[in-house]
């Protein structure tokens, strides 16, 4: 739990400094390439603090005055209302948290190097 | 095995993250979409907020921006130069991207943004020279020094804005397209005073026309299309005495002829069809058209003038206007603008008020060309080989690559479409012949409008209207010394009457058009006795007007029907303008429909047949959303116009060209045994009685296929389906199956994609007081509570009453909020 918070609050950092979606999945795959201990710890990590980071961001915007928006980019989606862009949000997130934390376990646990750290 | 887990492994997170960056053909690059702190989610209701101070560099002093509830701008400046360049900021915080969309359709780089599917599109664009003639005048707006000013400080606000935005605060489409704003130019605003001579001053049917001479005989084609058609009420009264002497050779005698008119919106048969990617539609369509009108103050509760107008545009979101009043030393005007255009192009100050309709006199013409060799360096003019000219075209291609077109123009203009080509979906385009359009002249439209938005007379308006060239418009006037006008203004090509008709010879000189109707000569009319002036596009005035200027223009109805109830009015008051503006009297079908009821008497077989007599016979030809009996009209007119036109067309003509509704009209009230409604299909003779007959099962059978057995299914509103697409027609963003009252030939000319796109009241007098509405919203932002909070009131005939202001510091109930807008120290 404290690695997906720890995860989270450092992707939150990144992305609020800069504009790149793309540090979710830098910040899982170094988590997984650094931290984890196994690739299902990973994947894990990755799929939670990247899903969450969004989920919560999603709702909150949502509330602060999203729904306009996101209706009409439900509709975009043949979605049918504008919440159900707050998981769609969460979910394609959380895939991409999931799969950079494996890869970077993956890479590690190929070049024979024990996790630094140990998971909680 | 862990190094091949290890590479699998990357490769997949590689492969989402190229998935998630990228966009896929019209699918959106999703990561980037989605990310709530750089995607959509930033698109929300912080568009709406009202900034207080803003620092713009460029501006020499205080700019004050005054909003209103409907978030219209009120812009307070200094001087000119501040003023442009402030509505260049505020136009581009409200419409950035459809200013930018639609300078890049018009300049034929869309591929650019959607990619190879746009290729077709732009290359029409190249071909038809949109870009070369906004080049053209470009360099006539830069000559004056007015216009030059105003030009750049309007680019320069808009760039001011461009490069304030960052990636977050980019508007949502450029998110979905994956493309970033460009800096803006002036071109470009050029550009889009030419999308509109498009849409406007391009409708022609040259080509079907010399194919239905070639095969029907020139005498026949102009009965059907007569100069001079029955029914039809000219703009310019019938006795308007014109002060001067026709012109000395080339424009023929004026017995009475007779003209089509414009199809109207294709019959509402049918499932709806889909939706294209793209809208073709941005630059053209058939529901051209549009009311104007003016009452003069004997006639008014107030005693000064009323002046109303509404424009016939494309439905789109962002809508094509924006509202903005603009206040300077010397100016102080209120109105519509386009985004991408400085100035208010429709619209009053404290002493007049101007608005538009389209004239539809011919202006483009095509000439068949003869080239030496398969080079098409040469081509035959006069006996002698003239060169041609050639312009490079290249167009980048969003994931493609660039397609290279090579343009060659003779001294007429380019060549559009070869024969080796297949047809342009937008246009019907003799292959081979060469473009002469008057639109391609170096013109300075915005010189007209700068002045007309600082008249204060009529005979400003003139002066200012002098340099208003194409698209040419009818143009109505009302000022607040009392005085009411309407001109058919523009600059026209000097012809022999019916020249340009029909495809011409462009090895002939004297095919060529022979100088220009002098300004003080254009059809005009001040102060008629009647007490009004009105035009909806119909023909600009009658044989004792000594030029001809074109003939295919508006069907009679709408005209017929503005001047049927400004002849009666008396005591005019604004609230009465505003109900006119809703007028859904059909005056076609009550022209018509007894006599085809008559005909139809007894003849109904089964109940839906039974069902659609009684809706009719009951039908008091108003057409409103909610009844049945205009959805049983349009399909039975359609149908009728069908089977009398359709089987005229002989030898190589393709669609047999439709004659306007007033023929057919006339046909039906005072010659029902006429030739044309003998089935040329069949050994019988039948006269009208037998067509309206076939016609009727038939329309009702197409009902009943399409919408079921007659019911609620059927309701005018629902078959019409009015629908506000997104300009790039990205689902979700425009609005769908709206049920709006009125039709493409009433007063209320609300089609399925079609409408007015600006209605506006007037009344002059010591204080002005104006109404309107649009079917839109002020902000192009689709997060915006304003995107789309004007139609609701649009569609139901109910204007805002408009915030005129007279300087920044005055109170006023529904005000929003202010911005300070300074320069950079």
């Amino acid at each position: 739990m404290i690695a997906v918070a720890v995860c989270l609050l450092v992707m939150l950092a990144l992305q609020v400094l800069t504009p790149f979606w793309w540090w979710i999945m830098i910040v899982a795959f170094a988590h997984g390439a650094a931290v984890a201990k196994s690739g299902r710890n990973a994947f894990r990590t990755g799929f939670g603090a990247a899903g969450l980071l969004w989920l919560g961001a999603g709702l909150y915007f949502l509330l602060a005055g999203g729904r306009p928006i996101a209706g009409r980019m439900a509709g975009m989606f043949g979605l049918g209302s504008p919440w159900l862009m707050v998981p769609v949000t969460a979910l394609v997130a959380g895939l991409a948290g999931a799969v950079a934390g494996y890869a970077g376990y993956a890479v590690r646990d190929a070049l024979g190097k024990r996790g630094s750290g140990r998971e909680p | 095995m862990k190094t091949v887990r290890a590479v699998v492994s990357l490769l997949l997170a590689g492969l989402v993250f190229w998935a998630l960056d990228n966009r896929h053909g019209t699918f959106p690059a999703l990561g980037r979409l989605l990310d709530p702190f750089t995607g959509f989610w930033q698109n929300g209701s912080r568009v709406d907020r009202i900034p207080r101070k803003l620092v713009i560099p460029g501006l020499r002093d205080e700019v004050r921006v005054v909003w209103d509830d409907r978030r219209v701008p009120h812009i307070f400046a200094g001087s000119d130069h501040d003023l442009y360049l402030a509505q260049g900021w505020v136009a581009a915080s409200l419409r950035l991207w459809q200013m930018e969309f639609q300078a890049l359709y018009t300049a034929g780089r869309i591929s650019e943004v959607v990619g190879p599917l746009a290729v077709p599109q732009d290359i029409f664009n190249r071909r038809f020279g949109l870009a070369w003639a906004a080049e053209n005048s470009l360099r006539t707006m830069r000559e004056d020094p007015r216009t030059r000013e105003a030009l750049e400080a309007f680019t320069a606000g808009v760039n001011a804005y461009i490069r304030c935005l960052g990636r977050r605060r980019l508007p949502v489409e450029y998110k979905i397209l994956d493309h970033r704003p460009e800096p803006w130019t002036d071109l470009k605003c050029a550009l889009l005073l030419k999308a509109m001579s498009y849409t406007l001053a391009s409708g022609n049917r040259d080509a079907a026309m010399t194919a239905a001479r070639d095969a029907l005989g020139e005498a026949t084609v102009d009965r059907l299309f007569p100069f001079f058609p029955p029914l039809v009420e000219p703009v310019i009264p019938p006795g308007t005495a014109f002060e001067f002497e026709g012109p000395a050779s080339p424009a023929g005698g004026s017995e009475a002829g007779g003209t089509g008119g414009t199809d109207g919106e294709p019959p509402a048969s049918g499932l709806p069809k889909p939706p294209d990617l793209l809208s073709s539609g941005f630059l053209r369509g058939p529901g051209v058209g549009s009311n104007n009108w003016a009452v003069a103050g004997k006639r008014t509760r107030g005693g000064f003038p009323i002046l109303c107008n509404d424009m016939h545009l494309e439905l789109a979101l962002p809508a094509i206007w924006y509202e903005v009043q603009l206040a300077a030393p010397g100016v102080n005007v209120r109105g519509v603008a386009f985004p991408s255009v400085p100035q208010v192009v429709a619209g009053y100050n404290e002493n007049v008020a101007w608005g538009f309709t389209n004239g539809g006199s011919d202006v483009l013409d095509w000439y068949t060309v003869t080239f030496k060799d398969d080079t098409r360096a040469e081509y035959l003019y006069g006996g002698q080989w003239r060169k041609t000219t050639a312009r490079e075209e290249r167009i980048a291609v969003r994931g493609g690559r660039t397609v290279v077109d090579r343009v060659v123009h003779t001294h007429h203009g380019p060549v559009v479409r070869w024969a080796d080509e297949p047809p342009f979906p937008d246009m019907d385009v003799p292959a081979g012949a060469a473009l002469r359009w008057a639109a391609h002249d170096p013109s300075n439209e915005i010189a007209s409008i700068y002045a007309l938005n600082r008249a204060r007379s009529y005979e400003d308006c003139v002066e200012a209207l002098g340099m208003w060239d194409c698209p040419g418009q009818n143009i109505v006037f009302a000022g607040r010394d009392g005085t009411i006008a309407i001109r058919h203004n523009g600059k026209f090509p000097l012809r022999r009457k019916g020249q340009g008709r029909y495809v011409l010879d462009g090895s002939d000189p004297a095919d060529d058009w022979q100088g220009w109707v002098p300004y003080e000569h254009v059809p005009a009319v001040k102060d008629p006795d009647r007490g009004f002036v009105s035009s909806a596009n119909q023909l600009y005035a009658g044989p004792e007007y000594p030029y001809y200027l074109g003939w295919d223009y508006a069907p009679f109805e709408r005209g017929a029907r503005i001047n049927e109830i400004l002849a009666k009015a008396r005591d005019v008051t604004p609230e009465d303008m505003v109900r006119m503006h809703t007028d859904v009297l059909d005056i076609r079908a009550r022209a018509v429909l007894p006599r085809l009821l008559e005909l139809l008497e007894g003849k109904a077989a089964g109940g839906a047949e039974e069902k659609c007599f009684e809706e009719l016979q009951a039908w008091n030809f108003e057409a409103r959303a909610a009844s049945m009996a205009p959805t049983v009209f349009r399909e039975l007119w359609a149908e009728l116009d069908r089977a009398t036109w359709s089987d005229e067309k002989k030898g190589d003509m393709g669609r047999m060209p439709r004659p306007a509704s007033e023929i057919l009209v006339d046909l039906v009230l005072n010659d029902p045994g006429s030739e044309f409604f003998d089935d040329r299909s069949t050994p019988e003779r039948e006269a009208l009685a037998e067509i309206a007959e076939r016609a009727w099962r038939t329309a009702v059978g197409n009902l009943e296929k399409s919408w079921g057995p007659p019911g609620p299914s059927w309701k005018w509103g629902k078959v019409k389906g009015t629908r506000l697409g997104h300009l790039a027609r990205i689902p979700g963003f425009g609005l769908e199956g709206l049920e709006v009252d009125g039709a493409g030939h009433v007063i209320n000319a609300v089609e399925r994609a079609w409408a007015p796109s600006w209605r506006m009241v007037v009344a002059l007098g010591p204080e002005v007081r104006a109404w309107g509405s649009y079917p839109g919203g002020q902000s192009g932002h689709p997060g915006s509570r304003f995107y789309d909070s004007f139609v609701d009131g649009w569609a139901a005939g109910r204007p805002a009453e408009i915030v005129f202001l007279k300087s920044a510091d005055e109170p006023h109930p529904a005000l929003a909020g202010r911005t300070v807008m300074r320069g950079a120290r």
